[in-house]
């Protein structure tokens, strides 16, 4: 289980995060939520120690991060080793081939055995489709491919967690699909992940509990029955504006 | 013309003598520990500027602007004629004295150290951060993600300018002709004061640094192809 309390980070004179207070449970998806640059990536991010916030508490299972002390390189190591990361632009290594980025952490950071890897990144390459890419080039693949590459290339790593970051926002909608496909099945299989997306019909369908954050605030924390029932004139309106119905229907 | 055709074909091979004996193996050693210096002081460079890494920054900043704001051959004239007068009590009684070779390699390589960190820096610079975050994401340390993820690309970035410095570099060691140095340019140099033929000579083996510098160019185009295989499209 993951646990934030009362984490603050700022950039500058902007407050990114104000006094985050939540909770991620194993074995759950949780949907991210809210406008852009509302500090929903940030507070995806603090999560694998990309940002350092600059207060409060980060709970990990047992072990417990105080944001205002410094962590030391063992413990972001850990921390970074059961969390993975998929990120928007897929962030692929392109000088390696597609199962060596499949394999380049499990073999480098958790000194696997090379052969032993290769089987790991093979199956998982299986797994989101792409067993017959293993030998090629992440420059050689579609957006939607790549995209299915980064995420085995963090499923490799056995993460306690799988953070996504608008994994399909580069997308176009067919190949979109094919992701949101891979995550679906992810999350059948009861795997903790937790997801910044803005496709509400996917969150819908993935999430067992939505985080809506505005101004670096969480304003709310619930269920998606909760959140689509449309609670808060605020989410009423986010809602309204990601939908084409409510603009046609004012053309009318 | 008979002439001409008899004096080429019996000083060219004592060029390409002097070629192989000093030009290439100078050029070649002192571009490898040039490399090593511009990588280490390209690092450097880039590193945070914290505790004692401070006075390394300085020191690498200090190099780099020494080498490129002096001209190469007041380098090796201060390297190999005055040194030798640094007399420091204790520490070098009899000024420091180094033999041509050294002095000529020591320059050749600091100096094309300070070109190549500048490119190497750059490249490093041009990588995407997303590079770093990824390969931070999955656990790697610092310097797993330079030497395996970072350095790799950045090489290739890096191969044309690179390329350009070691040019350059070959072209340059003629100016070892001034510490006795009895490469390509010097070996000319003595054979046109016997044969009071200085345009054949020099032309001659201004030949000889083009034919070098053509297959280098060459060297450069394969391993930029062979580099870049990644980024090409299937089929």
């Amino acid at each position: 289980m993951i646990k934030f309390e009362h984490v603050n980070k700022t950039f500058g004179d902007h407050q990114a995060l104000s006094d985050i207070n939540t909770t991620f449970k194993a074995h759950e998806t949780t949907v991210i939520v809210g406008p852009s640059g509302s500090g929903k990536s940030t507070l995806l991010r603090s999560l694998n120690l990309l940002e350092r916030p600059e207060n409060g508490l980060y709970h990990f299972n047992d072990q417990t991060i105080d944001f205002a002390k410094p962590i030391t390189g063992k413990t972001m190591l850990n921390i970074r080793r059961k969390t993975g990361m998929v990120f928007q632009g897929y962030n692929l290594f392109p000088h390696l081939s597609v199962v060596k980025n499949v394999m380049e952490g499990p073999v480098q950071v958790l000194k696997q055995k090379p052969a032993a890897a290769k089987q790991t990144a093979l199956d998982l390459l299986d797994k989101v489709g792409l067993a017959d890419k293993a030998d090629a080039y992440p420059g050689q693949l579609s957006g939607g491919q790549q995209q299915r590459v980064a995420i085995a290339r963090s499923l490799a790593m056995n993460p306690e967690y799988i953070l996504l970051d608008e994994p399909t926002s580069a997308l176009d909608p067919e190949l979109e699909a094919g992701v949101l496909r891979v995550l679906l099945a992810l999350a059948q299989e009861d795997n903790s992940m937790i997801i910044v997306t803005h496709n509400m019909e996917f969150a819908r369908a993935v999430a067992d509990k939505i985080l809506f954050v505005e101004d670096g605030k969480i304003l709310f924390d619930g269920t998606p029955n909760e959140f689509f029932k449309q609670p808060t004139q605020r989410i009423s309106d986010f809602l309204a504006a990601m939908t084409f119905t409510t603009i046609s229907d004012k053309a009318k | 013309m008979d002439s001409i055709w008899h004096i080429i074909v019996t000083s060219a091979p004592q060029i390409a003598v002097a070629g192989l004996k000093y030009t290439i193996p100078i050029a070649i050693i002192s571009f490898i520990i040039g490399l090593i210096l511009a990588v280490f002081t390209a690092l450097v460079k880039l590193s945070p500027r914290h505790g004692w890494f401070s006075i390394l920054k300085a020191i690498a900043y200090f190099y780099v602007w020494l080498f490129r704001s002096t001209p190469l051959l007041v380098q090796l004239f201060i390297v190999y004629f005055g040194l030798p007068y640094l007399k420091v009590k204790g520490l070098w009684p009899n000024g420091i004295q180094l033999d041509p070779w050294t002095a000529g390699i020591a320059t050749f390589s600091l100096n094309t150290g300070a070109y190549c960190a500048e490119t190497i820096r750059a490249a490093i610079l041009s990588i995407p951060q997303g590079q770093w975050e990824a390969a931070y994401s999955i656990g790697m340390t610092k310097s797993q993600v330079l030497w395996r993820i970072i350095l790799p690309q950045a090489a290739r970035v890096s191969l044309p300018p690179l390329s350009n410095s070691f040019i350059s570099l070959v072209k340059d060691t003629s100016l070892a002709a001034s510490i006795t140095i009895i490469e390509m340019f010097e070996v000319s140099q003595q054979i046109a004061a016997e044969n009071y033929q200085p345009l054949v000579m020099y032309s001659l083996v201004a030949a000889f640094y083009a034919i070098l510098c053509t297959i280098l160019s060459w060297l450069q185009g394969y391993l930029e192809k062979r580099t870049s295989r990644y980024l090409r499209p299937l089929n």
